[in-house]
Parts: C-alpha cells; structure tokens; sequence
C-alpha cells in the first residue's frame, strides 16, 4: 500500500477542499446564520436552495478571484451563462469549474 | 477592488479589466436603477463581454443600493452626478468614459454629460427617461405620457412604500426563499420609508430643450419597442445634437432582460466606433503619441 502522504491529491480531494474553502467563503460574504439553517453541500443551489442574493454572489465571485485569481478567470466562467443559470447555479457547478483548473502559480494549495 | 470611500459614503464598486487593449480606450462606466436594482443586473449582462471587447468596465453601486452605504438623503440627480465623479476620482479614473446608464441610470449619465461634457466620451441610455413632456415644445402626440415619467415613477414608489409600511414583514420566515424576500422589502423599506429618495425623485429637474442642445457628445439611446417609454426616443434624439436611436421590437422597459443579446451587438458596436485606436508611433522625429488620459475632472 502506498502511503497516503505520498500519492498526490486526487481530483476528489481537491474539489473536497475546494468546496470547503468556497463554504468559508461564502460564510465571508452573507454571514454564518447560512450555516445555522441548513447544510452547504454540492447540490445546493445558490438561489433557490442558500437564499444568495445576485449582488452577494458578485462579492463572492470577487473574494473567489483574490484567492484563485491566478488560475481561474470567473468573468469568462459566468460570461459564457445565462442570467438564469448563474442563478440557478449549485455549489458543486462552481467547486468542478475551480478544480478543474490548473494548477498555476506556485504554493497553490489545491 | 471591492470599496472606495467617495463623497462621504462608501461605495461598493467592481472594476473589470479589459486588458492591453483597454490601454488607450475610454473606461465604460454602468450605471443601474432604482430601489430593486443595484450593480449586479449590469455585472451579469453586459459588462464581462464589454472587458472581453477589450475595455476597463466599472460598476458601483449607487448610494442606499446594493452592498454601498446607505445614506437618509441625497438621492437627487445632481448628487448622484456628484457621487459618479467621486467614485471615478477613487478608483483612479481621470480621462473621458463611455457613461451607460439603465433607466434612472440614463438620467444620471445624460446630467453627467451636461454638467461635465470634458469628462464624457459618449452616452448609452438604455431606457433613460431624460425629458420633460410637460415642457412645451416636448409634449408627445395624443396618446403620450401624460403625467411624465418622474411623476409616474414617484407615484409608483409612494405606493410601493405605503405597502411596506402597513405589512413590513410578510411570509413565512422559516424558509430561506421568504427570509432572502423579507431582507429584500426590507431594503427597499428602508429607502422609500427611511431616506429622502421618493422626495427626491419627485422634484428631478430634468433637461430643457436648451440645455439637451449642449450636450454633444454622441448618444446612442436604446428603447424597448412595448415599453412605456418608447415615446420619448424620437423626442430625445430630435432634441440632441448627436443622438442615434434603435428601438427593439418587442421588448418592454427592463431591456436587459428581453433583449439581453440585442442590446450587447448594440452597445459593443458602439464602443467599437467611438473609441478611437491609439494613434501609431512612428519612430521618426515627427511622431507622436496622445496621453492615455485625457485630463483632470472626473465628471
């Protein structure tokens, strides 16, 4: 068996801790009563099922930048949508579209 | 950049990049509407594709909207052309800009380009009520606007505020779709009810036929040919000196909803034709090169 330290972070784990890290920063953007209320997982929807109002999401978008900025362009990621999808969007549609990046600057974490 | 402290107030503002292209050209300043409305109809629509075109694009929210500062008076046009030229002084901004407001937005955009004509490369009004039907000379043909677009507006916002006030909180607050409906009357409870903005609006002194005639910077006005409005397009462009109208079949006020990609090959068409290239350096003694920035005076 191969030590687990040794075997490079998988796709999975690197969408688990982007997801942990989009939660932390949601929770950044609208307040942790988010967190009291339901539980964030991948199928939840930002509009419908987290109640993120379109003006919290563009501030989610731009603490998302500052922390991915170097390896992913969110502008081209939301300009290729409608209105309607970026509403209807789920935690997981964005977690996939982060990890599925890549890797870019050294020291990324993910 | 998320906030800038402009005019006493802080402003939530969004500046996209449009990269080297964007060097030489004209930023594009967007400008949302009232109570229900803040920077995030204009960040979803129409400003990624206009930085893609290769332009800097700056949103903010206007005062009591959106993630800006609240604030219990000053939502009268002059102060809202006062707060634009504020925030483009903060974040730095100093040469000309293309102004595109939404509705009321218009409005600010069209008093910006009278007050600071220097600072204003063109105007885009989509849906921007910017005249006085009252005035003579501007009353439309039968059939018009009666009461004017400001006294409908007001009268539509005194009735919105009466209902909030008598039924604050409705729904059920268990779920989140109520509690994001309830923080959103809440809002613009507080504007209507809490702030001088009904007053304000009431009392807009919109432009005089004199006054339209010096603002000559060319316009591109954008109306939806269902909307109430439609009317006062031809009256706007009659009365400008460079005004061009398209009106979409079809579409009602919220344009950016009804004919979201006819009005981007609208706009995009029109940045593309009032931007001009960077003048080409052409290494001998003779050449030259203009400043990238045209000057002191946000507007």
């Amino acid at each position: 068996m191969t030590a687990e330290t040794a075997v490079p972070p998988t796709a999975a784990y690197a969408a688990d801790a982007v997801l942990t890290e989009v939660v932390g920063l949601l929770v950044e953007v609208v307040g942790d009563e988010i967190l009291i209320a339901t539980e964030i997982d991948r199928d939840s929807s930002f509009n419908e099922d987290l109640a993120v109002e379109s003006i919290e999401f563009v501030a989610l978008a731009e603490k998302l930048e500052a922390r991915y900025g170097a390896r992913v362009d969110f502008m081209a990621f939301l300009s290729e949508m409608e209105m309607d999808e970026i509403l209807t969007m789920t935690v997981g549609t964005l977690v996939d579209y982060i990890a599925a990046q890549p890797a870019g600057e050294p020291g990324g974490e993910v | 950049m998320a906030d800038v402290q402009a005019n006493g107030l802080r402003f939530h503002v969004q500046h996209l990049r449009g990269g080297r292209a964007s060097t030489d050209r004209p930023t594009v300043v967007l400008l949302h509407g009232l109570v229900l409305d803040n920077l995030s109809s204009l960040y979803y629509t129409l400003a990624p594709p206009i930085a893609r075109a290769g332009f800097d694009v700056l949103l903010y929210d206007q005062r009591g909207h959106g993630m800006s500062d609240g604030a219990p008076t000053g939502y009268d046009v002059d102060t809202a052309v006062d707060d634009l030229a504020a925030v483009l002084k903060a974040c730095g901004v100093t040469g000309p800009v293309h102004l595109l407001g939404n509705s009321y937005g218009g409005l600010i955009a069209l008093h910006a380009a009278y007050l600071h004509p220097e600072s204003v490369a063109s105007l885009i009004l989509v849906e921007g009520q910017c005249l006085d039907p009252a005035h003579s000379g501007l009353r439309p043909a039968a059939g018009g606007y009666p009461g004017g677009w400001v006294e409908d507006v007001a009268n539509t916002l005194n009735l919105i505020a009466i209902g909030l006030e008598c039924n604050p909180l409705g729904g059920d607050l268990g779920s989140r779709g109520a509690r994001k409906a309830a923080r959103m009357r809440a809002g613009a409870d507080t504007l209507l009810n809490q702030t001088t903005l009904i007053e304000d609006i009431s009392t807009v002194r919109l432009l005089t036929p004199g006054e339209l005639a010096q603002v000559k910077c060319p316009t591109l006005a954008l109306y939806g040919g269902a909307s109430d409005l439609v009317d006062s397009g031809p009256m706007l462009a009659g009365q400008l000196p460079d005004c061009t109208l398209e009106i979409f079949p079809g579409a009602a006020h919220a344009l950016l909803r009804d004919a979201p990609k006819e009005l981007l090959a609208s706009v995009l068409r029109w940045l593309e034709t009032h931007s001009p290239a960077a003048p080409q350096f052409t290494g001998s003694a003779g050449g030259y090169r203009l400043p990238a920035s045209g000057g002191e005076g946000a507007p």
